[in-house]
């Protein structure tokens, strides 16, 4: 929910004593006050971790007052539950100005209405304003300049501290002055100073969609044609003239009709806040909260909303109204009058996509939503909008427990809401677009403005080409720009970048094929037209000759920039915009995923090469031959056979003279005078053998039962398939087509064996053990776990690329060994199962960022973190878990995280990671976040994109430097080696005769022997992924000096201190431990603080 | 425990390192090349009197802090000097018994190590070791002790599994488990239906009569079988205070909910987590 305080400890808090709060008093209307009291009252709960509420009987079964009933129903009837009523209650507190602010804003509108009266020499509008100055642009010259006037004169006025221009709707034909007090209020308030004509100036019958008003012969400066062609309309412009016209009556509409209701104008505030924390309303011609009040005021007017309706179902009508409403097809308007004489709706379409008529029946609203005039039928916001509309009301009727977070206190930028996102820059291309568009008629609309005039063909084009690929295009535009009145305004060219944000569709993705109509068809000519020299005609399997666009792409990375390829092409193609204007931004993060060898992957093909042979191996398990028991189930329990694994293995084959050989045993050992062996990582495969009577029921004589089956499997393994294997009393290793596989034999009743515990009467109860809760997690949870992560990369094909970069970065800062795998993977997949308020990632770019907001920002003292996989775990349930969460915080892990499996224990993280190291993980996600965000945002390029994944060092107090060539994995590293060392395998994979070294990894086995010997003096931090130095971090308590203990005497020496004779951790020695223990690998040992001289 | 005497202890004059009493201290490096050393403390095991231990009166010495480089058998041949070493032991913790040997399997069990326990085969050893002045080193020309890439190595080689070795403790194992078992079966077939001395009959799994087995899950399968029975001749919301109560009950828990919300509303907005943007 929030990040969580920093520097705090989790389980501190058990002993505090419980503050009890006044029950039930606030009711009503004093529900305010006494809420303000009891915050200086109850102080905030011990330590930001909330407590199990705990009332006494009387205070619960009281008889309630009738107050207290009326708010019971009220919350109720208007809103969901009473946290969403507590929780908009805050925020509109938050939002809502208060009345001394007001205030001050009253004073200063007062002050500059005086000023603005009282500039001299200004003219009557009358005198200014002539007939027909409505055509060519003459009004809003004369408007600029009236406004130039005033600027110059209030400009001297020391009352205000900034006097600048600014676009009103960002529309560059109508200026607008922005008035700043001077002092500390100056970022308070802005006063926007509108000019209008008297509202009966301009005939609205003029200004209607159909009529022109910019005459070409003055547009272009050429004479009228003589061809005698009509002059094309200019809805736009029309509707920017009009816009003044009607300003002041819509105002006094908004303030009648919002003003007669509370619940009104706090549904207006959730809708604003709603429309920006989604970024609609920013910059030139957003969905403004103008419109969406206007929208209100039509949903009151049609009495879908009512006057005495909470903020809350207000919010929640309009929603609703957006998402079912479709108002490119049917248009809304506020006039009510049925006067022949006003335009018909239709005329409107015709003009623009959406339509919002006000009340006077001749404006269209959304005018400015439309990105294009009368070009296409649809407008991108207004399909964003519709779309934002539909995920909220999903989300609402969801009842998710923080419905209200996701909905209003989310932010949702467009990198992190969208698969893709690309930047046309600079935008004087767009220019030369227009031509090549022929766009004339729309840069005489828009007065010339080419961007607004490029952008609906632009996207359309786009949408059309990326076919089945897209869910949703959306644009974003610089904000609106403003400027001191001495300066000149901004050319269009200035306005930044023009940035398109791709919502991708999965299904669409794993096609490189665009299917055209057959040769002979009369379409066949629009889609060679369409596509360019891209189409060829290409003859298919069922004998059907065909135009078709076929993309270069072999792997599922490759196939998921395909986009970027269509992008390019078409724009190229149809609009004269060179690839170096256009800038892609979707797969920079996948170079930190990709396989050694083949840059060209991020290898989901290599993992399913691994697990199709898992799969084979599967086969060959089930058709064993003389094994005394039938085997009941084959199941993965290793990464690579749920995709997340971030390297995934290669089929290896060893260059035999780089090893050791030990014939006897059919084994490669490594060898001394050799660099280390290329690390191969078993996976992990368990086999349940069949329960029946001859196990035996103790536990020791099952593990010897066991060891047997392993040994069996080995030899059964050899002599029906060949395969190389070799066995020991926990697993059976086994070499297929390069691929080692380490079977683990399972007995299902094993777990309960270890569990029996018989009481002195005799009574055999079941008692959790390490070893029986270790056992179970292995043999049981692991395989469901690995099964259904499975699942979810076949239901969602990114999952596999989020999963590995969100590992990728945890370990590349050097915090690996805190997190199990498997919680990672499941934070992972909570992206996929939970994405709200978004749509599931459809690109690890995407995903990653989310994954760092979540880890960032999510509250894990106070909430578990649901997976709720395959949506088996019901809302009430979900609630009942949460209750018992909260009951038992202080014995849970600092993280936790609730699947259906897993509803109370959170196995994946139990042994880690603590409190400390979750902490550190925050804060270097909310680091991470906002720098990757801005370098991908950035359409010069993202520049280095390893940046966030490279660590900081100089937290740590010593820096163990190794040696590349006892490191297996260099090539791994963040930072890959120009040149690393050969590590003894064969390029051609093949069969193999011995066994290879497993599991074999220097680092890995010397922070195990680190760890052992020093564990309680300090931590370790090392990235397993090729990874040249080991972070030491002191432990500062056990740095303290302690009395002789004979149980801690390990690394410590007894010193002499004020007479006393105390234990304290012997640095220097310890130091030279170090290199000792890692004799070969450490190359220095660096101390980098002087802390430990306590 | 051994150790738990008086912490503060009076420096030895002729000893210039400092030592707990009732400890030496023994300087130890790893070898000729280390600048700084560990210190072993040693003393001879006694223990108090009452308590029991298998470790030998007088010809034990106790070591703390045995560093972690340092085996077994290099510390059997560093405290040689003092005299014959019979056994050395280490262990994790200071123990007062000899562990049990014979249930170790190095196939099942991992070897644990930062005590040491070393029996002398004369007394005299003991006294020589509190007077070692050090520092000792653990590897040296003529007995080097494999660390780093070499340990690994060799552990690699060591731990990759003998099949023959593995199966042939198994059967063994097993030969000894069955017999053990059918030993047992054959005990209680005797004594199924046979009355004891006061006339009781042992009831067992193996009767001709299966009967409940006596598990914690299968007595509160049975209670569970109970309570549904009595709960479905409850009559529920049928008299007048029953609904009353029913009523009261459901505010009661609106209420408590409110608290709850109330409680997290409170902590979010000691965040400040109400702040929009």
């Amino acid at each position: 929910m929030g990040p969580a305080p920093a520097g705090e400890q989790l389980r501190g808090a058990t002993g505090e004593p419980e503050v009890m709060e006044p029950a039930l008093e606030g009711t009503g209307k004093e529900g305010k006050k006494a809420s303000s009291r009891k915050r200086t009252l109850a102080e905030p709960p011990a330590k930001g971790l909330l407590q199990p509420v705990k009332l006494s009987r009387a205070e619960l079964y009281k008889e309630p007052t009738n107050e207290e009933l009326n708010r019971l129903r009220e919350t109720e009837i208007l809103f969901h539950s009473s946290l969403l009523r507590l929780q908009v209650e805050e925020l509109l507190k938050e939002v809502r100005l208060s009345e001394k602010k007001k205030d001050r804003i009253d004073a200063f509108l007062r002050e500059v209405n005086q000023r603005v009266v009282r500039v001299p020499s200004v003219p009557e509008t009358e005198e200014i304003l002539q007939d027909k100055d409505g055509l060519n642009q003459r009004y809003f010259r004369k408007r600029a300049l009236y406004l130039a006037h005033l600027a110059h004169h209030l400009a001297q006025d020391p009352l205000f501290g900034s006097v600048c221009f600014s676009y009103t709707n960002g529309c560059h034909l109508k200026p607008s002055l922005l008035l700043r007090p001077r002092g500390k209020d100056e970022r308070l308030v802005t006063v926007r100073l509108h000019p209008c004509p008297p509202p009966d100036f301009f005939r609205p019958c003029r200004l209607l969609p159909t009529k022109n008003n910019v005459r070409s012969a003055w547009y272009r400066g050429q004479s009228p044609a003589g061809d005698g062609s009509p002059e094309p309309p200019t809805p736009r412009y029309n509707t920017w003239v009009l816009q003044d016209t009607v300003l002041e009556s819509h105002l006094q509409l908004l303030s009648t009709i919002l003003s007669s209701a509370q619940g009104l104008k706090d549904g207006v505030a959730l809708l604003k806040v709603w429309l920006r924390q989604r970024e609609l309303d920013k910059g030139q011609g957003g969905f403004t909260g103008f419109l969406v009040s206007m929208l209100v005021v039509f949903l009151v007017s049609t009495r879908k909303i009512h006057t005495t309706m909470s903020g809350y179902q207000v919010l929640r009508s309009v929603l609703q109204f957006l998402a079912t409403t479709d108002l490119t097809v049917n248009g809304i308007s506020l006039c009510l009058s049925s006067d022949p004489s006003l335009p018909a709706l239709a005329d409107f379409h015709q003009a623009f996509s959406v339509v919002f008529l006000d009340s006077s029946g001749h404006l269209n609203l959304c005018a400015d939503v439309t990105a294009s005039t009368y070009h296409q039928g649809w407008s991108l916001l207004w399909l964003q909008v519709q779309h934002e509309a539909r995920l909220s009301m999903m989300l609402l009727d969801s009842r998710a427990d923080d419905g209200f977070h996701l909905l209003l206190m989310t932010p949702k930028p467009m990198i992190r809401a969208f698969d893709h996102v690309l930047h046309l820059r600079p935008l004087s291309r767009l220019q030369a677009a227009c031509h090549r568009l022929k766009l004339w008629p729309e840069l005489q609309d828009n007065g010339g403005d080419y961007v607004s005039a490029a952008l609906g063909p632009l996207t359309t084009l786009l949408e059309q080409g990326l076919g089945a690929r897209l869910n949703l295009l959306a644009h974003s535009r610089p904000p609106v720009p403003e400027w001191d009145i001495s300066q000149d305004p901004p050319k269009h060219k200035d306005s930044g970048t023009l940035t398109l944000g791709l919502l991708l569709r999965p299904e669409g993705l794993t096609s490189v094929l665009e299917l055209g109509p057959e040769a002979d068809q009369p379409e066949a000519a629009k889609f060679r037209q369409f596509w360019g020299s891209r189409s060829e005609l290409r003859r298919f399997q069922d004998g059907a000759i065909r135009e078709a666009v076929v993309w270069e792409a072999a792997s599922m990375s490759q196939k998921r920039l395909i986009p970027h390829q269509v992008v390019t092409h078409l724009l190229a193609l149809h609009a004269d915009i060179p690839e170096t204007c256009v800038h892609y931004v979707g797969g920079p993060l996948d170079a930190l995923i990709q396989g050694l060898k083949e840059t060209s992957s991020t290898g989901e093909e290599a993992l399913v090469a691994a697990v199709r042979c898992y799969d084979d191996l599967s086969r060959l398990l089930w058709g064993l031959e003389g094994l005394p028991l039938t085997v009941s189930a084959v199941q993965g329990a290793h990464p690579v056979l749920r995709y997340t694994e971030v390297f995934p293995p290669t089929p290896v084959r060893p260059a035999f003279s780089f090893y050791e050989t030990l014939r006897e045993r059919s084994s490669l050992l490594p060898r001394l005078d050799k660099p280390c062996p290329a690390y191969v990582e078993p996976m992990t495969v368990v086999c349940h053998l069949e329960g029946s009577g001859q196990w035996p029921q103790d536990a020791e004589a099952v593990q010897r039962v066991r060891a047997a089956f392993q040994l069996r499997l080995a030899e059964l393994l050899t002599q029906q398939h060949g395969l190389q294997c070799r066995a020991t009393a926990t697993h059976t290793d086994v070499l297929k087509d390069g691929f080692v596989f380490r079977i683990r034999v399972a007995y299902q009743r094993e777990p309960q064996i270890l569990k029996e515990v018989q009481s002195p009467e005799g009574m055999i109860s079941l008692r959790d053990t390490a070893a029986s809760l270790r056992l179970e997690r292995d043999t049981r949870q692991l395989p469901l776990l690995t099964s259904a992560l499975h699942g979810l990369q076949q239901q969602h094909p990114a999952f596999s690329g989020v999963a590995r970069l969100a590992k990728r970065w945890v370990r590349a800062q050097l915090l690996g060994e805190g997190f199990a795998d498997e919680s990672l993977d499941l934070v992972a997949a909570a992206l996929f199962l939970h994405p709200e308020p978004f749509t599931p990632p459809s690109s690890p770019q995407v995903g990653f960022l989310r994954f760092l907001f979540l880890v960032s920002t999510f509250d894990w003292k106070n909430n578990p973190l649901f997976v709720n996989l395959n949506n088996e775990l019901t809302v009430e349930e979900q609630v009942e878990i949460r209750s018992g969460f909260l009951a038992a915080r202080a014995q849970l892990p600092v993280m936790v995280i609730v699947t259906p499996q897993d509803r109370k224990n959170s196995v994946w993280t139990q042994d880690g990671p603590s409190a400390q190291i979750l902490q550190q993980l925050v804060v270097l996600a909310a680091e991470a976040l906002p720098m990757l965000e801005k370098q991908l945002m950035d359409p010069r390029g993202p520049g280095d994109i390893r940046t966030v994944f490279r660590p900081p060092l100089d937290i740590y107090d010593v820096l163990i430097r190794l040696s590349p060539r006892h490191i297996p994995r260099h090539r791994q590293a963040v930072d890959s080696p120009a040149a690393s060392f050969c590590r003894g395998l064969l390029s051609q994979p093949g069969p193999s005769s011995l066994m290879l070294v497993l599991g074999y990894d220097p680092p890995q086995l010397y922070l195990t022997q680190l760890r052992e010997a020093f564990g309680d003096l300090a931590l370790f931090f090392y990235d397993q992924h090729g990874g040249e130095v080991i972070g030491v971090l002191w432990k500062p308590t056990s740095f303290q000096p302690q009395p002789f203990k004979a149980s801690s005497t390990k690394g410590r020496m007894v010193m002499s201190r004020g007479g006393e004779l105390v234990m304290v951790p012997n640095v220097e020695a310890i130091l030279e431990d170090f290199a000792v223990l890692g004799e070969g690998l450490v190359q220095t040992v660096e101390a980098r603080s002087e802390r430990w001289t306590v | 425990m051994v150790a738990r005497r008086r912490k503060c202890a009076a420096r030895d004059p002729e000893d210039r390192i400092p030592s707990p009493l009732g400890y030496a201290a023994i300087p130890i490096k790893f070898s000729e090349k280390q600048q700084a050393s560990h210190y072993l403390y040693v003393r001879a095991h006694g223990v108090r009197q009452g308590t029991k231990s298998t470790w030998p009166q007088k010809r034990t010495l106790f070591v703390l802090n045995v560093p972690p480089y340092c085996t077994e058998e290099s510390l059997s041949r560093l405290l040689s000097t003092c005299g014959l070493v019979q056994s050395v032991e280490l262990q994790e913790k200071p123990d007062l018994a000899e562990s049990p040997k014979e249930s170790r399997s190095k196939f099942f069990h991992p070897k644990p190590v930062p005590v040491a326990y070393v029996v002398f085969q004369k007394p005299s050893g003991v006294s020589a070791a509190l007077a070692l002045k050090g520092p000792l080193l653990v590897s040296t020309e003529s007995h080097p002790v494999k660390s780093g890439i070499h340990k690994w190595i060799s552990d690699y080689a060591d731990s990759v599994p003998d099949p023959e070795a593995l199966r042939v403790e198994v059967d063994t194992f097993m030969e000894a488990y069955d017999q053990k078992i059918a030993e047992e079966e054959a005990k209680a077939k005797e004594e199924e239906g046979v009355p004891d001395e006061e006339g009781w009959v042992k009831v067992t799994r193996r009767g001709r009569r299966p009967v409940l087995p006596r598990t914690e899950a299968a007595s509160l399968r049975v209670l569970e079988r109970e309570r549904r029975k009595r709960s479905r001749k409850e009559l529920l919301n049928f008299y007048a205070w029953q609904h009353r109560e029913s009523k009261m009950e459901h505010l009661a828990q609106l209420r408590k909910k409110f608290e709850e919300d109330k409680q997290r509303i409170e902590l979010l907005r000691a965040q400040r987590k109400f702040r929009p943007y």
